[in-house]
C-alpha cells in the first residue's frame, strides 16, 4: 500500500486550488511554513484519541473544513459527514447526542429480547467526532465530553459503546451572549487549540473566485481508503523523537509546573492561592524574566507530555521531517496556551495588550527549550551522572546547589536527596 | 536506558557551563518601567542599557503615549527604533522625537517642540510645521520641515537644517556650525550671537538680523527688516535691502 501523505499532500493542495481552505500560513516549522489551523487538524486526522480545538470568530471555516477533512478521510459524503456532528445549545440533551433506549424492545414481540437495547447516535458510531460549538452547551452538559474524552467510550442505561480509535475536533467562537465558560478539566482534554482566523486580503480575493457550492467541490477532493486512514496512527509512530526533544519536553513541563512555594513543588497543587493573587511576592524567582514558574498560575498535566510527543510525530510525518526542536518549538504553544492563564500584569502590557495570550507562551516556550539546550546542559549531565551511579548523590548535590535554576533546585536537589 | 546515555543523546557531546541568568533586572513593558530604572531625566547611555532587546517590543514602547512625564525617554526610545529600522519610522506628533538620534530616517506629519535635539546623525523629515527649538544643538544629520516656531537650530553645531515655508523668532541663535536654508521668511533676530555657520533665507527677514553676530555668513535674497547687523563682531550678512539704522558696512546683493 503507498504512503497516504502522498494523498495527504494532495488533499493540502486541493483544498487551495478548489478554493475550499486558503488560509494564512502562520505556523513556522524551521523554515517550513504552514497554515496552523489546517495542519493541525490534518496532524489529529493522523493520530487517534487526541482532541483539537479550532478557535475562532464566526464564519472563520472552522466547521466547514473538519467536515471536508472527515469527507476526505472518511471517503464519506460531505453531507453525510455533516449529519454525524453535535452542535452545542442549552437543549441538546444525552438523548439526543449519544443515543436513546430502544422503545420497540418494550413490545409484545421483543420483550423477551434480553438485554436493554440502546439506539446509539451516528455521533456515537462515528470515529470521527466534531463537537460544533463546544461552548455554547451549557456547563453541566460539557461533563459528558469530559467524560467521552476521558474514557473513550460512552455509556448510557447501563449499555457501552466502546469508541476504539477516534479522531475528536471541537469549535469554538470566542465569548458571546450565548455562550458558556468551558470547564477547566475539559480544557486539558483537549490535545491543542488552533486560533481560526478570517481569511486575509489576498485569501478573499481567492475565495471569491469559488463559484460553485462547497459541497460539489467537496466531491473533487481526494479520499483516502479505510486501509489508509486506519494505518495513519502506525506510519505517525514510526517517526522518533530525537533525544533532544524528549528532554526539551520534559524540562518544558517541570518549568510550567514547579513552584517553590507549591506543596511539593507541584503548581497543579495550588488551589486558593497562586501567582496572579501574590503567591510568587518576595520569591527569588519573581519578576526574574528568564523564569517561567511566576508568569503563570497553573501548572501542565502529564497529559501535556503525551499531546506534546504526539504532536510532534503526527507533524513530522506530515511535512516529512524529523521530529525535532523546530517542530517542538512551533507546536508547543498550541498544545499549552488554552490549559493556562498568563499573569495578567505580564499579559497586559505591551506587546501582548491582554489578548497576545499563545504569544506569551510561545515566548515561554522558546525561552524553556532554549534554556534547556543551553545554559542547563551541566547540570543535567551531574544529575544524570549522579542517578546512573557514576558520581556520589553528595557531590552531585553540592554542585547543583550552585545552579540557579528551579529545575535543579525544587526537582533534581530533592530526587538525589531521597536516593542517597 | 542509563539516563546518562540520554542525555548524551540530548546534547550530542556539546554542554555549555553557562547556568540561568538571576536579577538581570526587571521586564521593561513600558515608559513607567524604564522610569523606574533610569529615571525621568536619563542620558541616552542609561536607557540603551535597559531598552528592551527585541525590535517589536522597543517599537511598541514608541508608540505608547509618554505625556510630559515621560517625554525625554520616549524621545530617546524613538531614536533607538530608528536607528534599528531599516525603513523610516513614522511617529506622531509629540515632542522630543529623534532626541540624539544616530542614523536612520523619522518622518512626522507634525512635530512637537525639542524635535532632533542635539542629533548627531540620520534625517528628519517634518511633513507639516515643527513647534519651537526644532534641531537645538543638533551636531550632525539632517532636518526637513515645512515649516517651524521659534528659536530652531538654537546652538546649532554642525549638520543642517531646511525650512520650506517660514521659520519663527530667533532661527539660528547661538550657532557655532553647520547650514540652515528657510525657503520662506524669518521674523526678528534670526542668526542672533551666531559664531560660525550658515544661515540662508529665501524670503525677508525680521528686526535684528544677525544681531551681536561674531561669525559665520548670513544671505538674504528679501528684505531685511531695522537694524539688521547690529553690534554685529564678524561674519558676514548680505541682504537683497535693510531698513533703517542698519550696520554700516553690510553689502546688498549686487
Amino acid at each position: 500500500m503507498p504512503d497516504p501523505r502522498k494523498k495527504i499532500q494532495h488533499l493540502i493542495s486541493s483544498l487551495e486550488e478548489l478554493r475550499l481552505h486558503i488560509g494564512r500560513k502562520d505556523l513556522a516549522v524551521g523554515k517550513q511554513k504552514v497554515n496552523a489551523m489546517l495542519f493541525f487538524s490534518l496532524a489529529n486526522a493522523c493520530l487517534r484519541g487526541r482532541c483539537v480545538l479550532l478557535y475562532g470568530g464566526i464564519g472563520a471555516n472552522k466547521t466547514t473544513l473538519v467536515n471536508l477533512l472527515g469527507s476526505s478521510f472518511l471517503s464519506r459524503t460531505l453531507d453525510e459527514v455533516e449529519d454525524m456532528m453535535v452542535t452545542g445549545h442549552p437543549e441538546q440533551t444525552e438523548e439526543k447526542i449519544v443515543g436513546f433506549l430502544d422503545p420497540r424492545q418494550w413490545t409484545a414481540a421483543a420483550a423477551t429480547a434480553g438485554s436493554t437495547q440502546v439506539l446509539w447516535t451516528n455521533w456515537a458510531k462515528s470515529n470521527w467526532k466534531l463537537i460544533n460549538e463546544i461552548n455554547r452547551f451549557p456547563s453541566g452538559k460539557q461533563n459528558l465530553f469530559l467524560e467521552i474524552l476521558q474514557k473513550r467510550k460512552i455509556s448510557y442505561a447501563g449499555q457501552v459503546c466502546k469508541l476504539g480509535d477516534t479522531c475528536y475536533f471541537a469549535t469554538m467562537n470566542p465569548e458571546l451572549s450565548a455562550t458558556y465558560p468551558l470547564d477547566e478539566a475539559l480544557l486539558d482534554r483537549i490535545s491543542a487549540c488552533v486560533p481560526a482566523t478570517q481569511p486575509d486580503f489576498l485569501a478573499g480575493l481567492l475565495l471569491s473566485e469559488r463559484e460553485r457550492e462547497v459541497r460539489d467541490l467537496a466531491g473533487m477532493l481526494p479520499r483516502l481508503t479505510p486501509q489508509e486512514f486506519a494505518c495513519l496512527p502506525e506510519k505517525v509512530a514510526e517517526r522518533s523523537l530525537a533525544g533532544q526533544v524528549e528532554l526539551a519536553i520534559l524540562s518544558l513541563i517541570r518549568d510550567f509546573t514547579l513552584c517553590e512555594r507549591a506543596p511539593a513543588y507541584d503548581k497543579t497543587q495550588l488551589s486558593g492561592s497562586k501567582p496572579s493573587l501574590g503567591l510568587c511576592s518576595g520569591c527569588h524567582y519573581h519578576n526574574n524574566p528568564e523564569a517561567i514558574c511566576w508568569q503563570i498560575d497553573e501548572g501542565l498535566s502529564d497529559r501535556v507530555r503525551q499531546d506534546l510527543r504526539a504532536f510532534c510525530r503526527a507533524f513530522a510525518y506530515l511535512l516529512d521531517r524529523d521530529a525535532d526542536l523546530p517542530v517542538l518549538k512551533a507546536i508547543a504553544p498550541y498544545v499549552i496556551w488554552h490549559r493556562v492563564t498568563s499573569l495578567r500584569s505580564v499579559l497586559e502590557r505591551p506587546p501582548y495588550y491582554g489578548v497576545g495570550k499563545l504569544a506569551h507562551v510561545a515566548m515561554l516556550v522558546e525561552k524553556s527549550i532554549n534554556r534547556t539546550m543551553n545554559e542547563r546542559a551541566e547540570m543535567n549531565l551531574i544529575f544524570s551522572r549522579a542517578v546512573d551511579g557514576e558520581l556520589a548523590a553528595d557531590q552531585a548535590i553540592e554542585s547543583l546547589s550552585t545552579f540557579d535554576d528551579p529545575i535543579a533546585r525544587l526537582d533534581y536537589i530533592p530526587t538525589l536527596e531521597q536516593i542517597r | 536506558m542509563k539516563l546518562v546515555r540520554f542525555m548524551d543523546a540530548a546534547y550530542q557531546g556539546k554542554a555549555s557551563g553557562r547556568r540561568l541568568k538571576t536579577h538581570q533586572g526587571d521586564m521593561i513593558f513600558s515608559l513607567e518601567d524604564l522610569a523606574d530604572q533610569v529615571g525621568e531625566k536619563p542620558t541616552r547611555a542609561e536607557v540603551e542599557q535597559f531598552v528592551p532587546q527585541v525590535k517589536n517590543q522597543l517599537e511598541l514602547l514608541v508608540s505608547t503615549h509618554p505625556g510630559k512625564k515621560y517625554a525625554l525617554l520616549w524621545g530617546y526610545l524613538t531614536s533607538l527604533a530608528a536607528e534599528c529600522c531599516t525603513a523610516p519610522l513614522l511617529l506622531p506628533c509629540r515632542d522630543y522625537a529623534g532626541l540624539e538620534l544616530a542614523r536612520g530616517t523619522i518622518i512626522l506629519q507634525e512635530a512637537g517642540d525639542h524635535v532632533g535635539e542635539r542629533m548627531k546623525g540620520g534625517k528628519i523629515l517634518v511633513q507639516g510645521k515643527a513647534g519651537d527649538y526644532l534641531g537645538q544643538k543638533m551636531e550632525g544629520g539632517g532636518i526637513i520641515a515645512a515649516g517651524c516656531r521659534d528659536y530652531a537650530f538654537r546652538n546649532m553645531h554642525g549638520g543642517y537644517g531646511v525650512v520650506r515655508g517660514d521659520a519663527g523668532k530667533f532661527a539660528g541663535l547661538g550657532n557655532s556650525g553647520g547650514r540652515i536654508a528657510v525657503l520662506g521668511s524669518c521674523s526678528e533676530r534670526a542668526g542672533w550671537l551666531m559664531r560660525a555657520g550658515s544661515l540662508y533665507v529665501r524670503g525677508d527677514v525680521g528686526d535684528y538680523l544677525g544681531l551681536l553676530m561674531s561669525g559665520g555668513k548670513i544671505l538674504v535674497k528679501g528684505k531685511a527688516a531695522k537694524r539688521a547687523g547690529w553690534r554685529k563682531k564678524g561674519g558676514s550678512i548680505r541682504a537683497a535691502s535693510y531698513g533703517p539704522e542698519a550696520a554700516d558696512d553690510l553689502p546688498g546683493l549686487g
